[in-house]
């Protein structure tokens, strides 16, 4: 068993009481895990604090064995993520945001940057100012940033955000070929239930920032007919429990 | 030190794209043309009584003033705002926070190019002074002078840019930031100056650093207690302003 994230007892509290509390989950490698959830349930700042945007107030997480806190170089160095909008400078080019992000990146060369771009499609636009970008071509972008390193570990909040049928299409076979083809590990987030089921191995479910399941897609669908289903019945004994 | 190093790149990238920087620094040279202008035409006004040379010699020193109180204090304030105040408004932070790169060699590669952006400015602005002071005939007398001044100048300018990036992580949003920055730079060089008996415990005292070395010298005790209170406000805008961008959350 190779465990590539370990999230032990996480909890991030922000000042107005949101966040999420007393969160535990391991990820292996190759598995696409989907946080399921509504807004505000905590899916952004499980994400957030993996990828050490923010620190949880408390538990531990591991990536790759090292610690996001102490050992952040470490614990990033094979990881790439997309968390809510890309960080985009609108004065820069998508090449200039690419070679940018390569300097981090001893392996990466023209090639690969010219390669991501074909796959995210944006090889004709690269010499546009991302100002001038779409929010599809914006979040296309920044897939292709979170692609760059070839990393072993995908962070992923809401990927298909603002893309047509199409580009979301394609955005969810490329999840699912590099998961088969590379062992490439994904965690997912998004409130979709349809989106999570059609790409992920395993559910996690969050809401209020409560974390109600973890489970392999197998069993989520076992007793429900689909993971929206077992989402709704997940809330309700939730729900049931308070009120006992 | 590699991660340092990319990420000082990129922060210099982001700079040279942004226009304003180019636009000032033309600003600034036409300045300095300007000054030996004026003492060109002031002196054929009057009738020429004085060489060329007396007009125009250590035109980069009487113009370092300019370069170190004004010039160099707006560039460094408007840099640290787009790399730290600005970034974090509009989480673009995010592009180099999500790399593996240590928040410590984030917060001093800013600090860096901040530093690195306003080292090359003041060289653009002696060798326009000094070009202009040799076209017009002014002769080469003070160059050597003025270039060490500059060299010595650096070490305060380094505080200074210290200072400003720990100004960016106290507040949010970029114009308050930059606001506050001025308001605070201008505070204390008026403190400098109005109360002599406090200029010489505030940093921003000794931003003309040339003078104590250049010149009169002074005791060296009396130089190492200046050298000592210039290292402890480097140092601890330096932990401040780091502690401070290391809590930060984006």
């Amino acid at each position: 068993m190779d465990i590539v994230l370990n999230l032990d007892h996480v909890s991030k509290v922000y000042g107005n009481g949101r966040g999420a509390r007393n969160i535990t989950f391991s990820v292996e490698r190759g598995e696409v895990v989907g946080l399921l959830g509504p807004n505000g349930s905590g899916k952004t700042t499980i994400m957030k604090s993996i990828t050490g945007l923010c620190q949880p107030t408390e538990g531990t997480i591991t990536v790759f064995g090292a610690s996001v806190v102490d050992h952040r170089e470490a614990a990033l160095a094979k990881v790439g993520a997309l968390i809510e909008q890309p960080a985009l400078y609108e004065n820069l080019t998508a090449l200039d945001h690419l070679r940018m992000a390569a300097r981090y990146y001893p392996g990466v060369d023209q090639a690969r940057i010219d390669k991501v771009l074909e796959i995210v499609g944006l090889s004709q636009y690269k010499k546009e100012r991302c100002g001038k970008f779409s929010l599809g071509m914006k979040q296309r972008m920044g897939l292709a940033l979170a692609l760059l390193s070839e990393p072993e570990l995908m962070i992923l909040d809401e990927p298909t955000n603002g893309l047509d049928i199409e580009a979301t299409v394609e955005i969810r076979e490329i999840i699912i070929r590099l998961a088969k083809e590379k062992g490439v590990t994904f965690l997912v987030a998004s409130h979709l239930a349809s989106e999570i089921e059609k790409m992920c191995s395993k559910v996690l479910v969050l809401h209020e920032g409560e974390m109600l399941s973890f489970d392999t897609k197998e069993e989520a669908l076992r007793l429900n007919p689909s993971l929206e289903d077992y989402f709704l019945a997940k809330v309700r004994d939730k729900k049931g429990s308070v009120v006992l | 030190m590699a991660q340092f190093m990319a990420n000082w790149k990129n922060e210099l990238f982001k700079l040279r794209k942004r226009k304003k920087y180019f636009v000032f620094l033309i600003l600034g040279c036409l300045i300095c043309v300007a000054s030996a202008l004026r003492l060109v035409i002031a002196n054929y006004i009057t009738g020429g009584a004085l060489s060329p040379e007396t007009v125009l010699g250590g035109l980069t020193n009487a113009n370092l003033p300019f370069f170190l109180l004004v010039f160099l204090p707006l560039m460094a304030i408007m840099a640290a705002c787009d790399l730290f105040a600005g970034e974090q408004a509009d989480h673009t932070i995010r592009f180099s926070l999500m790399r593996p790169v240590g928040k410590g060699k984030l917060f001093f590669s800013k600090a860096a190019a901040v530093f690195t952006l306003c080292a090359f400015d003041l060289a653009v602005l002696y060798l326009v002074t000094t070009l202009t002071q040799v076209i017009l005939g002014g002769g080469t007398r003070g160059v050597a002078l003025s270039f060490l001044a500059c060299l010595l100048d650096l070490i305060p300018l380094a505080v200074l840019v210290l200072f400003f990036c720990l100004v960016n992580q106290l507040v949010k949003g970029s114009s308050l930031t930059v606001l506050l920055c001025v308001v605070l730079y201008v505070g204390f060089i008026a403190v400098g100056t109005y109360l002599p008996a406090f200029g010489g415990l505030l940093f921003t005292g000794y931003l003309r650093w040339h003078n104590l070395w250049i010149g009169v010298t002074l005791p060296f005790l009396s130089l190492l207690s200046r050298i000592g209170l210039l290292a402890g406000y480097g140092l601890v805008f330096a932990c401040g302003g780091y502690l401070l961008f290391d809590r930060k959350e984006a």
